[in-house]
């Protein structure tokens, strides 16, 4: 490694604090991103920031028919939060599948999100359960909040604090993930319910596929909203030359794999309701 | 690997072919790039941080101009070396075409390679990072070259476009 200063603040103000003071300073949630790049040298912040000991970022609440995650939540929290699992299972079952047991214990929610891998499971979900993400100084929607490969919204010296999920409808996430890495090579999360005027709504998110990260399937959901089963899927693709092609797997294998997941994921849904 | 891409460019061809020789308005719209020095009509020597994600390298390296055809085409060349993290190589032919109402039609077949650590670790997304930057820069470019028509930079068509959904 290399030389950098590690700082642990004990409030989220001096969290921010630290990150406004240092022109290259870095925040470090569970670190399953940024630690290795720091290892290799490919990344040499001045400065980081450890949100480990902030105490309002870990608890996993109920509040106002919401689900409230706070940002340092680890995966295997959520995995294993009996919370998580009564009131949004498909959440929690999304948490379980995220990597390995070594990236769980120590991967966050908040560090997902802020990173914004194009190939990260969190953000499918935060997308099809109109998540609001809530930072230190403001709230963003989830569909506001991811703007394109490794990119979101947040400034550098913003902290993502909570994570809220609205609660009600149904929804399931299936991805099929790299054999090594367990990254999606195409995972989609598909949720059913009821929108603000009480109208059906369908919101299907696909991730790992895309080139510039997570997306909405504007086409798959106009097609759930008039049949929800698998075969209504059938009909429809995903254009190859827009998504992901890399050592793993083309843009039409990536294409191909998410209306799997997608028809997987909706199959899920039917069979248990 | 290989991309391309059309860009609509809200102003005459002279004028865009005096852009795409102008180290100001290259160092502007070439993403990261903080220092571009001309050492010839067709040299620059270069700085360029690539930040994606969690990396962040300073690659530094040379720029070349060449085959030129003005005002219709040239090739543009880079590489750099970003010490250990590796390198990055790449270019693109840029072709420049008389459009409708008195705009250009940029067209460009680029081609980018990286090696080195940065490749190892990041395979699963040199070919989306590639695309990323060559889209940056041609919508940078066309807003340098004729800043007030922004509707058209809705039309931006680089086949990798960074929209969110396909």
């Amino acid at each position: 490694m290399f030389a950098f200063a590690y700082h642990r603040p004990r409030s989220l103000a001096d969290a921010v604090g630290l990150l406004g003071a240092h022109e290259e300073a870095k925040p470090l949630a569970g670190g399953q991103t940024l630690i290795a790049t720091l290892k290799q040298r490919l990344a040499a912040p001045g400065d980081l920031v450890d949100l480990a000991a902030v105490p309002e970022l870990r608890a996993i609440a109920l509040e106002d028919g919401r689900l409230v995650v706070g940002a340092m939540a680890r995966h295997a929290d959520v995995a294993a939060s009996p919370l998580v699992r009564a009131s949004l299972p498909a959440l929690a079952a999304l948490a379980g599948l995220i990597g390995d047991p070594a990236v769980r214990n120590r991967g966050t929610l908040g560090g997902s999100l802020a990173n914004n891998d194009p190939s990260a499971d969190y953000p499918a979900a935060c997308l099809a359960l109109a998540a609001t993400i809530v930072t230190n100084r403001r709230e963003i929607a989830a569909a506001d909040f991811f703007t394109g490969l490794f990119e979101t919204v947040l400034e550098p010296d913003e902290i993502v604090v909570r994570v809220m999920f609205p609660l009600g409808g149904e929804g399931a996430y299936a991805k099929f993930p790299n054999p090594a890495s367990r990254y999606a090579m195409a995972g989609v999360f598909v949720w059913r319910g009821a929108g603000g005027s009480g109208e059906e709504l369908v919101r299907v998110a696909v991730t790992g596929a895309g080139q510039g990260g997570v997306f909405r399937w504007a086409e798959a959901e106009a097609a759930l909203a008039a049949d929800f089963s698998a075969a209504a899927l059938e009909p429809l693709g995903l254009p190859a030359e827009d998504m992901i092609e890399d050592i793993h797997g083309s843009g039409a294998y990536r294409a191909h794999l998410a209306g799997v997941m997608a028809r997987r994921a909706v199959t899920r849904m039917a069979g248990a309701g | 690997m290989e991309l391309t891409g059309a860009q609509r460019i809200e102003a005459p061809r002279e004028a865009v072919w005096q852009a795409l020789n102008d180290p100001d308005i290259l160092r502007q719209c070439i993403p990261g790039c903080q220092e571009l020095l001309q050492s010839s009509p067709t040299s620059f020597t270069a700085r360029v941080v690539l930040k994606i994600g969690p990396v962040k390298a300073t690659f530094s390296g040379a720029v070349t101009l060449s085959d030129l055809d003005p005002p219709h085409r040239y090739r543009i060349a880079g590489e750099g070396q970003g010490g250990v993290a590796g390198f990055a190589r790449g270019g693109a032919d840029v072709r420049l075409e008389p459009g409708e109402d008195g705009a250009t039609l940029l067209t460009y077949g680029a081609q980018a390679q990286v090696g080195g650590k940065i490749a190892q670790l990041g395979a699963r997304l040199i070919d989306s990072t590639s695309r990323k930057l060559a889209g940056e820069f041609f919508a940078a470019f066309a807003r340098a070259v004729a800043p007030d028509a922004r509707e058209s930079l809705a039309n931006a068509s680089p086949s990798a476009a960074d929209e969110a959904a396909p």
